[in-house]
């Protein structure tokens, strides 16, 4: 056997007791040392049972897998193989079994029966690897997701492992954290560690040495980044989204643009630097720079507006202890404002985007508008009536739904039908009316309304079908305002591309939404307004095209904005004049095609 | 350099009493607290009182956090006392307050299991804020190893007690979202009778279920992936008893018991 190969599956079937299908359905595929292999596929394909293969916490049904010469199947070796295999997984929150960071890295050596002051240096330089010994004795329940999902990586590094498998560690991570572990896992593959990772963005796919794509339970594609993005057809049949700059790339080849079809991002600014630009004018810029915005503060007609609000999570209650009322004067101390002077309206019908790293007050904002908590200072506004009349209370639920983060959580009901009904019949209607309701919901969502579906457990269901029956049972209550946090947060391209038609759908139908994403190309691609939010305050506030164009203080920029900035960096400034904030924009401004308003617009 | 960062009840800084070895101050600690219940006279409660006095000046945590701590049993204090205050009926009359007369050994008794209770208090608290989590499960861990000659998990017994430890925030912040999402569809929990208001509990109940559920299945895989399997297990932090850091303590807890059982048999 060829001694580069440190893992090797051949033929591997499983599946769960009581699936109908098979999870893995005859893989075959190996891992060389110092690789860094990234596996795609859509939910449900079987990336997630392949990576429990790879280092024994699951055993095939069928085949064999040999990690380092040894056979998974065989119980006894499993400690050998996971002390080589470390794993990270998606819920970093998940993978702590202590509350101070240190100590939990530490979990994995002590297991190992490493000496005391090995595993003292072996934390350091895990800490130290992920640019967390900062934090090395803070409680996992006071940082970020990202934070945490670093020190879940110290953890497995700890373990000094010869292999890293990653199963969608950024799954539920902000922009931000997303770059973090990024760099991270590129830091780890140039100090020679193999790395898999499981991911459901294909950006992270460009920059592995090779990239297998899974479709149910079976290989369907394998090769380069650049090999495997080629076949366009392909890729998209399974489910991939292109990664961004081979969108642009075949966009611009397709418009008769002499450019290679590359991701590779500085070939295709040179490309497009040195190909003299068309000498086309900005004209697209001053169409596209709308000038509706001019009443945009609490007009009468606001479907939702903050007048000045500002709350402080010290004078309401400690989101982690129980209130005492002798206790709020202790707990002053906690800190600044959540949310601080924030004034801003929503017009009726349209989509407002609220954007901003994570602790910046998104999430109170949203609890605020939604009536969930009370302002400290200031007046939340739902279409006419105030947060703090509670004599309007019921009126106002039927005005605003509120669809909370992974809302497949909240589901509890015995059947499917129960848990989209629940809100309906709280609304007090009539059990007729519930049903047509409950049918209306899922039909929005895409679902069959069949018995068969209706009458079965939410829990029987997979993650996306989940949380689409959570949002049907949003839809089912009719509320004229949404306010959503974060609906497409851990969902893959196709999850993510159903939510998107669904949030334009319901703009279509004149619901107004108010949308809280950490991803600026949605909200550039999806928005009619952004809000943008730093330490409780509003740091900009106007059409795509206004914030993007002046605010410093936002989390990062679209992608087509950051590509336009590159050329104009390499020497091609012409395309940024047209501030182009997606794909459709980049490519007008690049080959001066009359604007084509994509289906956002 | 005081570093301070919120670690649940943990008050990170450097003094004689954070770092002594968490046995020696879970022992002492303990010991001190049994002492308190045979405070029974002014001069024993005020040794006592100097004791812990002296320590929470030693290990330099703010008083009012730790009063902070001790505050929600402050209810239970005062109701004890009350109690006793009206309802021990011996010794001369104090006062009369129609019905209720004060007697003089129950004005005593009040003060006496108040101030005993508040030392036993003060004193877990300083113990709970100059200890980590992790630390108090090794030293629980390391002072009961004997039992696991008769078979009793003690290794896993701590392990649990620590993952219960990191996991009440998550859970509680969980508790607190399923309840604001249930309530934005209309779940109502007010004025109900106990029978519709147990029903309207079920939409907040079977998610964190759910939830706590998940988090086990997820925690196991990843405990499994990081090799644990129970046994053969090393410590990152050894315990180990220092002359220098833990003498003077222990020395002291000796001489503080010791001339608290000479005042108790001297009376």
């Amino acid at each position: 056997m060829n001694e580069d190969i440190l893992i090797s599956l051949d033929n591997v079937r499983f599946s769960y007791p009581g699936a109908a299908a098979e999870a893995l359905a005859g893989v075959s595929l190996s891992i060389h040392a110092g690789e860094h292999v990234c596996i795609l596929g859509g939910n449900g394909s079987g990336k997630s049972t392949l990576a429990q293969m790879l280092n024994a916490l699951l055993v095939p049904s069928a085949g064999t897998v040999r990690v380092l010469g040894l056979d998974s199947a065989a119980s006894e070796d499993a400690p050998a193989i996971r002390r080589q295999v470390a794993m990270v997984f998606q819920h970093p929150e998940d993978q702590m079994v202590t509350s101070i960071s240190a100590d939990d890295v530490a979990f994995g050596p002590e297991n190992l029966g490493v000496s005391a002051p090995q595993i003292a240096a072996r934390v350091d330089n895990a800490l130290e690897a992920v640019g967390m010994a900062r934090l090395a004795h803070a409680d996992p329940a006071d940082l970020s997701g990202g934070q945490k999902q670093r020190i879940a990586i110290a953890g497995a590094l700890a373990m000094e492992p010869r292999i890293l498998v990653l199963d969608e560690p950024c799954a539920m991570l902000d922009a931000e954290g997303h770059r973090a572990i990024q760099g991270i896992i590129h830091s780890l593959a140039r100090r020679g560690i193999t790395i898999v990772h499981i991911t459901h963005f294909m950006d992270d796919a460009l920059e592995a040495d090779r990239v297998i794509v899974m479709e149910r339970g079976r290989v369907a594609l394998e090769g380069t980044p650049e090999q495997v993005f080629q076949q366009q057809e392909t890729a998209q049949q399974l489910g991939l989204e292109l990664p961004f700059r081979l969108q642009l790339a075949d966009r611009l080849r397709a418009a008769g643009r002499d450019v290679p079809l590359t991701a590779d991002t500085d070939e295709l600014v040179r490309a497009l630097a040195s190909t003299c630009s068309h000498g086309q004018n900005g004209a697209p810029a001053a169409e596209h720079v709308e000038t509706g915005v001019a009443e945009a503060h609490a007009g009468p007609g606001a479907a939702l507006a903050f007048d000045r609000v500002s709350f402080s999570y010290a004078s309401a209650r400690s989101a982690r202890k129980k209130p005492h009322f002798w206790q709020r004067r202790a707990s002053k101390e906690v800190g600044p404002l959540a949310v601080d002077d924030l004034s801003f309206a929503v017009r009726p019908g349209t989509l407002t985007a609220l954007v901003g790293r994570t602790g910046s007050g998104k999430s109170t904002t949203v609890e605020l508008a939604c009536a969930l908590k009370a302002p400290s200072s200031g007046h939340v506004v739902v279409d006419g009536i105030g947060t703090g009349d509670l004599s309007r209370r019921r009126a106002l639920r039927s005005r605003v739904g509120y669809v909370s983060q992974l809302p497949e959580r909240q589901l509890f009901a015995e059947t499917v039908f129960d848990d989209v009904a629940f809100g309906p019949r709280n609304l007090g209607l009539s059990e007729e009316e519930v049903r047509t309701r409950v049918e209306e919901g899922l039909t929005a969502v895409g679902l069959p309304v069949t018995d068969e579906l209706l009458t079965r457990s939410p829990f029987a269901l997979s993650g996306g079908q989940q949380r689409s029956v959570a949002l049907a049972g949003i839809l089912a209550m009719r509320q004229p305002i949404l306010v959503l946090d974060e609906p497409m947060a851990g969902l893959d391209p196709a999850g993510r591309r159903t939510v998107r038609k669904l949030l334009l759908d319901l703009k279509r139908r004149g619901t107004t939404l108010l949308l809280v994403t950490h991803s600026m190309d949605d909200a550039a691609e999806l928005a009619d307004h952004i809000v943008a939010l730093e330490d409780g305050r509003k740091v900009a506030d106007g059409t795509p095209h206004e914030v993007f164009a002046t605010a410093e203080h936002l989390p990062g920029v679209p992608a087509a904005l950051a590509f336009a900035r590159a050329l104009a960096a390499a020497g091609n400034p012409e395309p940024l004049t047209a501030l182009p904030l997606t794909l459709d924009e980049l490519v007008c401004a690049l080959t001066g095609e009359e604007a084509r308003h994509g289906a956002a617009r | 350099m005081a570093l301070r960062v919120s670690i649940g009840q943990y008050y990170s800084a450097d003094s004689p009493i954070h770092r002594l070895d968490p046995r020696v101050k879970l022992v002492g600690s303990l010991a001190f607290m049994v002492s308190c219940f045979f405070t029974a006279t002014p001069a024993t409660l005020a040794l006592a009182a100097a004791a812990v006095t002296a320590a929470i000046a030693a290990a330099r945590v703010p008083f009012g956090r730790l009063l902070a701590q001790v505050r929600p049993i402050a209810f239970f204090l005062v109701f004890t006392s009350l109690f006793n205050l009206f309802f021990v009926r011996t010794g001369p009359v104090t006062l009369h307050l129609g019905i209720l007369s004060i007697h003089r050994d129950g004005l005593w008794a009040a003060v006496l299991y108040s101030t005993r209770f508040f030392l036993l208090l003060l004193a877990g608290g300083l113990l709970m804020l100059t200890t980590t989590p992790t630390a108090l499960c090794d030293a629980f861990e390391c002072l009961l190893k004997p039992l696991e000659r008769f078979g009793v998990p003690v290794t896993q017994a701590a392990l649990t007690m620590s993952i219960a430890v990191r996991f009440v925030p998550t859970l509680a912040t969980e508790a607190d979202n399923v309840v604001v999402a249930q309530i934005a569809r209309g779940a109502d929990l007010e004025g109900k009778s106990a029978l519709a208001y147990a029903r309207a509990c079920v939409p907040l109940v079977v998610p964190l279920f759910a939830s706590a559920l998940r988090h086990a299945d997820n925690l196991g895989r990843a405990m499994d992936a990081r090799c644990y399997t129970g046994h053969g297990r090393t410590h990152y932090h050894v315990l180990k008893l220092n002359a220098r850091r833990d003498a003077p303590f222990i020395a002291l807890t000796l001489a503080y018991l010791a001339v608290l059982i000479a005042l108790r048999l001297m009376l």
